[in-house]
């Protein structure tokens, strides 16, 4: 099978995933989707894990420091030479993560940047470092989720700050996968988005679990006079 | 020179056959891929993907009306430079026509896998790509029977 009827057959073979938090669950398992893209060469395989150990968490998760990352991230950027939509995408990725650690570096009172070429990536780490006071490092105008998020970082919500972070990374890989339909960009944009939506799904999964175990434990626990009360009201303290 | 215009009229004379075939195999490869992938993907309506698939077999036929309206009894060299411009052109046309149809029905079966009440709005660039064909069959046709002899 020449390669184009390949990705064709390789695209419309894997569901729609839909908006980012519009589904409870993922389409298609990672056992189906892992059978899918054996379609790909050997060498397109080994580009896509490649694009995968450095965009998602599972994959940089495993390195002892920020350094290790942006060294994997520079190799893996030289290894996709000839797909430069796929550099631009693992560059935008890295710039993204440099921008959240900055605020979170921030937000945990580091009060400067500090040798920023130790933690950072990209373009934007010069103007980090010299507007390292600004809420949104004077980046607003370029990512105009900064301040949103430097917001929900200073108020502690984490969720919401995931939430956002997920939803920036979605529309950059809509961004990147402009163009591309029936080709090797994007079925690595479908694999990524793919992660993004697989690891949303968990997270409500495992919320809708500590939900559930709350109220197990609450049913199992016996009551008090309190909750008695509580539940039982008078009727004047139904009304009032 | 003589035996080179009616070398270029039988060159002609087949070319809508010819290209009109390489464009309906290029572009049921292509819609084919597509509908092969969607039915991995889907529980029914295998048949609807096939049948959208084939949809660039119509050029092959139009190249093969071209030809038999282009046939004359004999080939002069008049008959023959005139059967070479028609045919080559309209050979072309129709492999176009037939490869871009391959590919926007590959999108719209890619499309209506996600969303099904668009499967029918989607054909219409296809069914647009078809007319465009027919055009090009109509008018070889119209020029084809101006030829004289």
């Amino acid at each position: 099978m020449s390669e184009r009827f390949r990705y064709i057959t390789l695209a419309t073979s894997l569901p729609h995933l839909g908006s980012l938090f519009s589904q409870a669950k993922v389409p298609l398992s990672e056992f189906r989707l892992k059978q899918r893209v054996k379609m790909l060469s050997p060498e397109h395989q080994r580009l896509l894990n490649r694009v995968i150990e450095v965009t998602a968490w599972s994959g940089v998760a495993r390195f002892a420091n920020d350094q290790d990352v942006i060294r994997l991230a520079r190799v893996v950027i030289d290894d996709l030479k000839d797909n430069p939509t796929l550099q631009d995408l693992v560059r935008a990725r890295m710039e993204t993560r440099t921008a959240i650690a900055a605020l979170r570096l921030r937000h945990d009172g580091q009060e400067d940047a500090g040798t920023i070429s130790e933690w950072g990536f990209g373009r934007w780490c010069r103007q980090i470092e010299t507007h390292w006071t600004d809420p949104g490092f004077g980046l607003s105008h370029f990512m105009p989720w900064i301040s949103e998020a430097n917001r929900l970082i200073q108020a502690g919500e984490h969720i919401a700050m995931e939430r956002l972070v997920l939803g920036e990374v979605f529309s950059q890989l809509d961004h990147h996968g402009a163009g591309h339909d029936f080709d090797f960009e994007a079925i690595v944009i479908y694999v990524l988005r793919w992660v993004i939506v697989e690891r949303w799904s968990r997270y409500s999964t495992d919320a809708a679990r500590e939900r559930l175990e709350t109220l197990v434990g609450d049913i199992l626990t016996p009551p008090t006079a309190a909750d008695t009360a509580r539940e039982n009201p008078r009727p004047e303290e139904v009304l009032s | 020179m003589n035996e080179f215009v009616l070398a270029l009229g039988w060159f002609g004379l087949y070319a809508p056959v010819a290209l009109g075939a390489i464009g309906s195999a290029w572009g049921c490869a292509l819609g084919g891929s597509a509908a092969i992938g969607a039915m991995l993907d889907t529980d029914g309506g295998y048949g609807r993907f096939i049948g959208v698939s084939l949809m660039p077999s119509s050029q092959v036929i139009y190249g093969i009306v071209i030809m038999f309206t282009l046939q004359h009894d004999a080939m002069t060299a008049e008959i023959g430079a005139a059967t070479f411009g028609i045919g080559i052109l309209s050979g072309f046309a129709l492999l176009f026509t037939g490869v871009r149809q391959g590919e926007v029905l590959a999108s719209a079966i890619h499309a209506s896998k996600a969303k099904p009440e668009i499967f029918g709005v989607s054909l219409a660039p296809a069914a647009v790509l078809e007319g465009f064909s027919v055009f090009a069959l109509v008018f070889a046709l119209v020029l084809a029977g101006s030829i004289p002899g």
